[in-house]
């Protein structure tokens, strides 16, 4: 029996299973994700940001992407990736590479930009399925191995062979739209536009596969698999089945990102892109969809701060012991075991601390 | 009373204001340029010491008003070598209002290359990779390319090698950085140019390669030309060393000559390799500060003025980071004496000026730095270095390669 006033959280009972699985359990949910879109659609009408910090901005939300990806193979699933910035290479390549044979001022690469971001989603997702094939039998550190082997081959193959240019930076040219080319000052802005869409667009997605059966499959597999067999479920194919999915969000991260750089470079998909990605899950939050949105924020974030650090830091230390540099991944290395210490549910659980209080606010239970 | 009080700071504050102006009027301008590297990171090593040089000079441009009342801002960013965060600070650069840029490694270099175009921005970076200058207005190599320097060391093998065709491997760097200088060589052969290259290898990280320079005495390999950076060539020597394969003089029979190019020397080399490095033969365009001349002691003085240690002091890459330095003050002092603007397209034009009777002479470089519409390497001049006694010592006169002109 569903509650009188739609509006309120409270006496709202499920008596059905699709009303336990709405996206909005009440209207008031779905006015605020309204107004938060309204906000995020209008700022930069208010607030002028500079050129380098709107490009932040858009490279944490290429991150979100990506990491809803993750996310769904990780923290959904339990799998364990460390090639996922492997994958969003897969989707890059395929737009510089296409660019490399056509021309990268093709119509095809400059008008038709929606359609190859898609057809690197699905090579990402193609990709995605063979990988995933030693889940098939593969689990924890071996299935590490496995992901690990993928990233290793995919920088090989990049620094090798003259279709990619032998990892040599390969441009994909300005996009068009209605108005005609998007130059270059009003590029970052088109593009934040453009990304804001899709994060919308596949957070929704995202929470609408979880609605499924392939959905639920996933979480069935990763609580035990054994049990999910038991129940009908094809653990091994809904294994494979998440990492087509990451592969797909992370297609189509990296052609944003090609398009975003105008151009593709190895150096963006190494394995230290795919740990970042890996602490941008933790830290956000596992198995969380919100948490994907945190978890890139956060660690751009903290990476701006800490490069400011080691900096100012590589000024004032003997350069000969170069300790600066080893800044940087101690802090990554700290805020993950940190993170998986005291908060192993990530920020995602502040926020849903945060939102219980106020749901409830101002009975305290 | 109170209005009186006022009154009278009023007539105090417009005193100072009048007394500040004409002070202020004469600070003169300030020109804004920017330098995006490693310092810390991988290749560091080159990175520190290199935006020292930079720092240094435009520091000392500004102690000795070498532009008059007007002074150099160079805003110095850390990329961890990393193209996404040199775009970032470049991007920040140019809204900061840069009239000149320094850039870094091969890799970001090609990948803002389209940015310098739109923008219209000089650039110098401190790799020196021919790809960098194919295809660009606006990007100036400091000195000559990695491939002008391989074929130099190539030229050098075929004048000085006794008996037939001398045999080369090449030692190269997994990257761009290291591959296309190769091609270049290969196409030098195609030309005319009498070597034979036996193999060539991209180094991995391996912490041994005694297998490989056994591999290499069986075919017959009399020269190894690297083109790569200091460490992998450290550890090819200390190999040849234990294995007794080092030529003690310039192409020995039986044994190996090795060679490199510019990121393959310099100190940092015989840090590494020790007594390994002894008879290794490097080419770069800088002078080093174990030969004495007029340009090791202005390095070395400006090292001490600014409190550098001994090892940034005697690094070729504190060199090359004063030559750009030197660079930009150059091209900032001839649009100054025309009288122009100092915008971006007069620091250009003044680049493009810069050759013939115009050529710049620096005290860190081994020959003139020329530019033109159809000259984008400054000093094109090459010397070789062969290590004796833990230093590097000259080896012949400064040249010229002649195969980069005959393959274009």
């Amino acid at each position: 029996m569903m509650s009188a006033n739609r509006w309120m959280a409270t006496g709202n009972y499920f008596t059905t299973y699709r009303q336990e699985q709405r996206i909005f359990a009440t209207h008031t949910d779905r006015l605020i994700f309204a107004l938060f879109l309204v906000v995020l659609f209008s700022w930069p009408y208010f607030i002028e940001l500079s050129t380098k910090h709107m490009l932040v901005v858009d490279n944490i939300l290429i991150a979100v992407i990506a990491v809803y990806g993750l996310n769904l193979v990780t923290g959904f699933a339990g799998q364990i990736s460390v090639g996922h910035a492997a994958f969003m290479g897969v989707g890059a390549y395929t737009v510089a590479a296409v660019a490399g044979v056509i021309g990268d001022q093709h119509v095809l690469i400059t008008h038709a930009w929606p359609l190859m971001i898609l057809l690197s989603g699905f090579t990402g997702a193609a990709m995605g399925l063979i990988v995933g094939l030693p889940a098939l039998r593969l689990r924890h550190l071996y299935l590490l191995m496995a992901t690990l082997s993928f990233q290793l081959i995919f920088q090989w193959v990049i620094g090798s062979m003259e279709l990619f240019n032998q990892g040599q930076f390969m441009y994909v040219g300005r996009v068009h739209w209605f108005s005609g080319e998007v130059g270059r000052s009003q590029h970052y802005m088109f593009w934040y536009y453009a990304l804001l869409v899709t994060v919308v667009v596949s957070g929704l997605g995202v929470r609408n596969i979880l609605r499924t059966r392939y959905g639920r499959s996933l979480v069935a597999v990763r609580d035990n698999d054994r049990a999910a067999d038991a129940m009908g479920m094809h653990p091994g194919l809904t294994k494979v089945f998440a990492f087509g999915l990451a592969g797909f969000f992370a297609g189509i991260a990296g052609a944003l990102q090609a398009y975003l750089n105008r151009g593709a470079g190895f150096e963006t998909f190494t394995l230290h892109e795919s740990i970042q990605y890996l602490a941008m899950t933790i830290v956000g939050g596992l198995g969380q969809v919100t948490g994907c949105l945190f978890g890139p924020a956060a660690i751009r974030i903290l990476d701006l701060q800490v490069e400011s650090l080691a900096q100012w830091a590589g000024g004032i230390l003997p350069s000969s012991l170069d300790l600066a540099t080893g800044l940087r991944p101690l802090s990554f290395g700290l805020v993950i075991v940190l993170f998986l210490i005291f908060e192993p549910r990530g920020i995602a659980n502040w926020w849903r601390i945060i939102r219980s209080y106020v749901k409830l606010w101002p009975f305290r239970y | 009373m109170k209005t009186k009080k006022i009154s009278i700071w009023l007539v105090v504050a417009a005193a100072a204001l009048m007394l500040a102006a004409p002070g202020s009027a004469m600070a003169g301008e300030v020109y804004k340029t920017a330098l995006s590297l490693a310092i810390t990171g991988p290749t560091s090593d080159a990175g520190n010491p290199y935006s020292k040089g930079v720092e240094d000079y435009f520091r000392y441009v500004n102690d000795m008003n070498l532009l008059g009342d007007d002074t150099v801002d160079c805003t110095i960013r850390d990329d961890k070598y990393e193209t996404a965060i040199t775009k970032r600070n470049f991007e920040e650069f140019l809204d900061m209002g840069i009239v000149f840029y320094l850039n870094y490694s091969t890799g970001s270099t090609l990948a803002l290359k389209r940015d310098f175009e739109e923008v219209e921005m000089p650039t110098l970076p401190a790799s020196y990779h021919a790809g960098n200058i194919e295809g660009s207005d606006y990007i100036f190599l400091p000195i000559a390319s990695y491939s002008a320097q391989n074929i130099g060391l190539a030229e050098y093998v075929v004048d000085h090698h006794e008996g037939g065709t001398p045999k080369v491997a090449m030692y190269v760097h997994p990257s761009a950085f290291g591959r296309e200088p190769v091609k270049d060589v290969e196409k030098a052969i195609e030309a005319g140019l009498d070597i034979e290259i036996v193999e060539t290898v991209e180094h991995g990280q391996d912490l041994d390669v005694t297998g490989m320079l056994q591999r290499w005495r069986s075919k017959g390999v009399q020269y190894v030309i690297s083109q790569t950076v200091q460490s992998p060539v450290a550890t090819m020597l200390k190999g040849a060393n234990i294995l007794g394969l080092v030529a003690q003089s310039f192409g020995e029979k039986g044994k190996i000559t090795f060679l490199g190019a510019h990121y393959t020397g310099g100190n940092d080399l015989v840090a590494l390799a020790g007594d390994a490095a002894e008879n290794f033969y490097w080419t770069t365009s800088f002078i080093t500060t174990s030969e004495s001349s007029a340009g090791a002691d202005a390095q070395l003085d400006l090292a001490e003025r600014y409190g550098r240690d001994e090892k940034t002091a005697n690094s070729h890459n504190y060199a090359a980071g004063i030559l750009v330095a030197e660079i930009t003050t150059e091209v900032i002092k001839r649009a100054k004496a025309k009288g122009k603007e100092i915008t971006r397209e007069n620091l250009y034009k003044e680049l493009l000026d810069m050759n013939g009777m115009n050529a710049f002479y620096s005290q860190t470089a081994v020959g003139p730095v020329t530019y033109s519409k159809d000259d984008q390497q400054g000093v094109d001049t090459l010397q070789l270095y062969v290590v004796q006694d833990g230093e590097f010592r000259a080896e012949g006169k400064p040249f010229i390669s002649e195969y980069p002109e005959k393959i274009k």
